[in-house]
């Protein structure tokens, strides 16, 4: 937890680098944190792996642009947060009753709904992407970003750490077991869904002030969804700090390829995934953890 | 005019070959899914990689896709064997859970789906394709067609009579079958584990190499048609039901007709809406599959 505080803390200063570069590569840092965490209270705790928490993402994008101009951004991020999490809300028991490996098919398919039905809606509007006129400094997005970085991690890290991350394994490892056992599987199952969107929703209202033109393909682009995925994989899945290991990782390989070689990216990102699943289930920490156990005999 | 669409046999004949296609794609996806629980999320890539190939023969040496599609299925069977024998031998011999298997088997599909994709968009770059082949009218009785539409439907349904005659009669088709039913029993009746999986396989993934192929005789190629036949196909596992063959079938044509007619009532834009709004309800009301309607209590 030491190294967990030392890194935001680290990461608190990069502004006053003044390097422009910097700050972005930080923002985007501070963003991957706040997914992979978010999505690992849901998937890492309960096993409901998640591939389709770039709805999430795109809903905050979504809900800024039409907010920007309108209210300031605090109370933006706000009310992109309450979208999210409400929407969680709405699908979460129908959604949550499906299982394995239809479950992860059922939320990748909803986010490519959505995806598809805003652009639908967008074009039947006659609107052909959307602008964020006058966004607000690098810096302040930065640190808005940076404690939702810091608020995910806090989070997961509680939760997991309560009576409620306890029931939350017990779902993983045994539903109908927790179930006999009295732990009310269905609430939980959805506190942790809500709980999981209501960040990332937040983190799209911030970056949309940062990309600032929207449009629902990029908005709601799978890759953020298996990137995410890919993170929590490369940390290892049922530890706070994991995603904080594997967001780093990533991020530096997404910060040298992404923008000149995006599909180089993706094909890295994709033969990191199936190598830390079938090689290193428990992530680059338990890698580590294993070596020194190893060293320790 | 709308009544005059809704009657018109060019419309059903064209809903017709669109399920006939869908019927091809879904068998190989229950196949794998069916005998292993593996789901394969990069089937729709294999439909991908038939297409290409298709394309590629046609546009460079004038090869039918007729022929090429023998040796798209061909080609992708060997990829469905390579992958076996690598990756998913090891796996499902490892003395994981059920649930454990699905996740991690998914993932790694996943994995493998993004790496197909993205060297597709390296190599043919990203934008569609499409050629020509034996495009000429054809007029049968009052209902206008194309040769090329008559051909694939007229293949499409001998391949899969074909594999329905494979599974029902040859010796390991039925071993699959048993296989599909009860894992456990057929082992025990000394069904050779390994041939079958591998077989399994191969057929799947060949079949959707071909399927492919036949496809792109109709429609463009492009990198990204994986996603929404893997989507397609597993609409079409989960309301046939799991291992049902038939129930595939009867569902195939069922979401061809349902498409084309929904597409030919509103809009081209909205497809992709609709694919994923069936996807989403079928998931999440109708997980068990059509067949069981009457008997769900």
């Amino acid at each position: 937890m030491g190294l967990v505080a030392a890194l935001f803390a680290a990461m608190a200063f990069v502004p006053a680098l003044g390097n422009e570069y910097l700050r972005s590569v930080a923002l985007s840092l501070a963003m991957w944190i706040a997914l992979t965490e978010s999505w690992l209270l849901l998937s890492g705790l309960t096993g409901y792996l998640s591939l389709g928490h770039a709805v999430f993402y795109g809903i905050g994008a979504y809900v800024g642009v039409l907010l920007w101009g309108h209210v300031p951004l605090w109370l933006a991020v706000i009310i992109g947060g309450a979208v999210g999490g409400a929407s969680a809300l709405l699908v979460g028991f129908p959604v949550l009753r499906v299982r394995g490996p239809y479950f992860v098919m059922l939320t990748f398919g909803l986010a490519e709904l959505v995806k598809y039905l805003v652009t639908w809606i967008e074009a039947g509007l006659g609107q052909y992407g959307r602008i964020v006129v006058g966004p607000p400094s690098l810096n302040t997005l930065f640190y808005f970003m940076l404690a939702l970085a810091i608020a995910a991690t806090c989070l997961t890290h509680v939760v997991s750490r309560s009576r409620v991350g306890y029931a939350l394994r017990a779902i993983r490892e045994n539903e109908e077991a927790a179930e006999t056992a009295g732990v009310p599987v269905v609430y939980f199952k959805v506190f942790a869904f809500v709980a999981s969107a209501i960040i990332p929703s937040m983190a799209g209202v911030v970056m949309m002030m940062r990309t600032t033109f929207f449009e629902p393909a990029a908005a709601f682009d799978p890759v953020v969804s298996f990137t995410i995925i890919t993170m929590a994989m490369i940390g290892g899945r049922d530890n706070a700090s994991g995603p904080l290991v594997g967001a780093i990782f990533l991020a530096i390989v997404s910060e040298l390829l992404w923008a000149n070689w995006p599909q180089v990216y993706m094909i890295v990102l994709g033969a990191l995934l199936v190598s830390f699943v079938l090689f290193a289930r428990d992530g680059l920490v338990g890698l580590l953890l294993q070596k020194r156990k190893a060293s320790a005999t | 005019m709308k009544l005059e669409l809704l009657l018109s046999g060019q419309l059903f004949f064209s809903a017709l070959v669109t399920g006939a296609v869908y019927v091809l794609i879904g068998l190989g996806l229950n196949l794998v899914f069916g005998t292993m629980r593996l789901l394969n999320i990069a089937h729709g890539e294999m439909a991908m990689i038939g297409a290409y190939l298709a394309y590629w023969l046609f546009a460079l040496w004038g090869v039918s896709p007729l022929v090429s599609m023998l040796l798209a299925a061909a080609v992708t069977a060997a990829f469905g064997a390579a992958v076996y024998k690598g990756i998913f031998r090891g796996l499902l011999a490892s003395n994981m859970t059920l649930v454990r298997l699905e996740a991690n088997s998914l993932l790694v599909f996943l994995g493998i789906a993004i790496i197909l994709q993205n060297a597709a968009i390296l190599i043919f770059t990203g934008s569609p394709r499409a050629y020509q082949y034996m495009d000429t009218m054809l007029h049968v009785g009052g209902v206008a067609l194309t040769q090329n539409r008559l051909i694939v439907l007229l293949v499409a349904a001998v391949i899969g009579v074909l594999i329905t005659l494979f599974l029902r009669f040859n010796i390991y088709g039925l071993a699959i079958n048993a296989f599909i039913q009860n894992r456990q029993a057929a082992m025990m009746m000394g069904v050779n584990v390994d041939k079958i999986q591998l077989m399994a396989f191969c057929v799947g993934f060949g079949s959707a190499g071909l399927a492919g192929a036949l496809l792109s005789m109709l429609e463009q190629v492009s990198p990204y048609m994986g996603f929404s036949f893997t989507i397609i196909a597993f609409v079409m596992v989960i309301l046939g039901g799991l291992g049902n063959v038939f129930g595939g079938m009867v569902a195939g044509l069922l979401l061809g007709i349902l498409e084309t007619y929904g597409v030919a009532f509103t809009s081209p834009s909205f497809q992709l809406v609709l694919i994923y709004g069936v996807f989403v309800l079928v998931l999440v009301f109708r997980p068990e599959g059509l067949a069981s309607m009457g008997r769900r209590l």
